[in-house]
């Protein structure tokens, strides 16, 4: 006789009992956590968004560094140029540490520059004044004359704007910055030098979010 | 393989992926942003504004990140296990309100750009581009926006003027003037909630929210530079009328098979069992006909199993701390200490709570108050 491929109801019944052992599991994927994971400013990590982010600011502070390092008007400067920077205006839908772009600048600048330009402690003016103001009634020691102004004043200032654009589907959105910096004579309100530089990204949201 | 086993089979690897149930933390950590959000409204209700801060920018940082991936997300989609396993971000009148506190605290710490880029996105959680109906209508995101720009470039808030307008259901916003250096950010009641609808909870509602008062009046005590001042605080937007005139989402049709297949399994299941158990009973001990009845009435147990462990419910996780309805007026105001009183009125204008504020104006930036009806 030809008996179908059934299973038994006792096959059946283990295999439920199996199935219902093996559903009571924790549900948690890496309980002990992931360890922290090292990574360099540049690189774009696993938790990204399409925001501004720290592989973007290096990019665009690196670019614009070596640019205004290039710009003749800076080489043919008499003396050393000094540069106050002033606030980066934010114009996109990320709000962000705006310090952030112009610190850096700065800071690649005073490395890589080795004396061509210097930048001037504009955000620091009390604690300077201050200083100055104990080191003319004596109260700390002066190596130079204390009644003489030395505060320089700017041969340029570095500033700069970040705009936006963005486009939003039902599956995800798409931003697109511009980052654009300018060195500016504050005599002439000559712009001297801008670069700029644009990064555009996008993402999908899971259908879950959506 | 013969097409029973196979189904047998199908069945048991669908179970094995499902009815696993989360640990606490791992909970926790899924409702984060919710917590964060109810903590940080909290501090922002008791004026410690530095400890709202850190906790909004968390929960920015989450909704900035992109999503594709996300393994909750993933397995709030699978047939047997919940929506609310899925990392909370919120609806999107959720989201617009971390963005709209967020964007507060950056004009108050005078970042009016920063809030500008919070009002912006917070925009854009509401906005549903393939339905233009859906377009972001909150007055206020828009108002601000514009007032922003004008302030910080002295023009290029006419577009998002003309948006708030087209958004205005009740009172309009004045026009921009941007001598003012007072901002009043208020807001009044208890926002929506939301609820599961449907044979199993698989229809996402919202509960209507509620506010005694209906618009507020803030008055600035006298001086010896500055008269009595009393100006009104209108309402602009309603968060009820937000959560409930998105749209659908793209998980209602998830949760929507989810329920079909619940039903359809669960049909199936009550067939099978039948069937099996008559065939079972017609035949000899042994025969083909309980053979066939036997394997009909394992197939109906697994089908019943399988649509008892489908889980279309929901989720109804809620920022339920929210406000109702959210006002805004601005003056200027020359800097000095200042004291002075907002007025929560009913709709007959009868004064339902009242909030004394003490507030410095300074030249350098804008006072910004945040007064709410439910401050602690």
């Amino acid at each position: 006789m030809n008996r179908l491929a059934f299973p038994t109801p006792l096959t059946a019944s283990m295999l439920l009992g199996a199935l219902l052992l093996a559903g009571c599991a924790s549900g948690v994927r890496n309980p002990s956590g992931m360890p922290v994971t090292r990574m360099n400013a540049d690189e774009q990590g696993a938790v990204a968004g399409t925001g501004i982010e720290s592989q973007d600011l290096v990019a665009v502070t690196d670019k614009m560094a070596r640019s205004i390092l290039t710009n003749p008007e800076l080489q043919k400067a008499q003396g050393t140029p000094r540069i106050v920077l002033l606030p980066v205006e934010n114009q996109t839908r990320f709000a962000i540490n705006k310090d952030l772009f112009l610190d850096r600048i700065r800071v690649q600048l005073n490395s890589k520059a080795q004396g061509k330009v210097r930048f001037l402690a504009r955000d620091r003016m009390e604690a300077l004044e201050k200083e100055q103001e104990l080191k003319k009634q004596g109260l700390v020691t002066s190596s130079a004359d204390p009644n003489v102004r030395e505060f320089k004043g700017a041969d340029f200032f570095l500033t700069g704007k970040l705009s936006g654009l963005t486009t939003k589907a039902r599956a995800g959105v798409s931003d697109y910055i511009l980052y654009t910096f300018q060195l500016i004579d504050p005599r002439t309100s000559d712009i001297l030098w801008e670069d700029s530089a644009e990064i555009k990204k996008q993402g999908n949201d899971d259908a879950a979010y959506r | 393989m013969f097409p029973f086993r196979r189904h047998c089979l199908v069945a048991l690897l669908v179970l094995l992926a499902g009815c696993s149930s989360l640990s606490p933390e791992e909970q926790a950590k899924r409702d984060r942003v919710l917590n964060e959000d109810r903590e940080a409204l909290t501090h922002l209700r008791s004026g410690n504004y530095a400890a709202a801060r850190p906790l909004l920018d968390d929960v920015v940082t989450t909704l900035g990140g992109v999503t594709a991936g996300d393994r909750s997300a993933r397995e709030a989609r699978s047939y047997f296990k919940e929506e609310s396993r899925k990392s909370f971000r919120g609806e999107p009148y959720e989201r617009v309100m971390t963005y709209y506190y967020r964007g507060i605290l950056y004009w108050m710490d005078g970042e009016p750009d920063n809030a500008r880029a919070c009002f912006r996105t917070a925009a854009l959680q509401d906005a549903d581009p393939e339905q233009h109906q859906f377009d972001c209508d909150y007055v206020l995101l828009d108002y601000l926006d514009g007032l922003v720009s004008e302030k910080l470039s002295g023009g290029g808030g006419g577009d998002a003027l003309k948006r708030a307008m087209k958004s205005v259901r009740g009172t309009a916003p004045p026009a921009y003037n941007k001598a003012l250096n007072v901002m009043v950010f208020a807001e009044m009641g208890h926002g929506p909630t939301k609820y599961a609808a449907g044979e199993h909870g698989e229809q996402l509602h919202f509960s209507a929210g509620s506010s005694a008062a209906v618009t507020a009046r803030f008055r600035v005590d006298p001086t010896n530079d500055l008269p009595s001042l009393s100006i009104p605080v209108p309402v602009y937007d309603d968060l009820t009328y937000q959560a409930t005139t998105r749209g659908g989402r793209q998980m209602d049709y998830i949760l929507a098979n989810k329920a079909v297949f619940k039903d359809t399994t669960d049909t199936f299941g009550n067939a099978a069992l039948v069937s099996g158990a008559i065939l079972a009973s017609q035949g000899g001990r042994g025969s083909n006909m309980d053979e066939i009845g036997a394997g009909l009435l394992v197939a109906g147990l697994l089908s019943k199993v399988v649509s008892a462990a489908t889980t279309p419910a929901a989720d109804t996780r809620s920022w339920e701390s929210l406000p109702n309805l959210l006002g805004f007026a601005a003056l200027k105001l020359p800097p000095g200490r200042r004291t002075g009183i907002i007025e929560f009125l009913g709709p007959s204008g009868q004064v339902t709570t009242s909030r004394q504020v003490s507030f410095e104006v300074t030249p350098q930036r804008d006072t910004v108050l945040f007064l709410s009806d439910r401050n602690q």
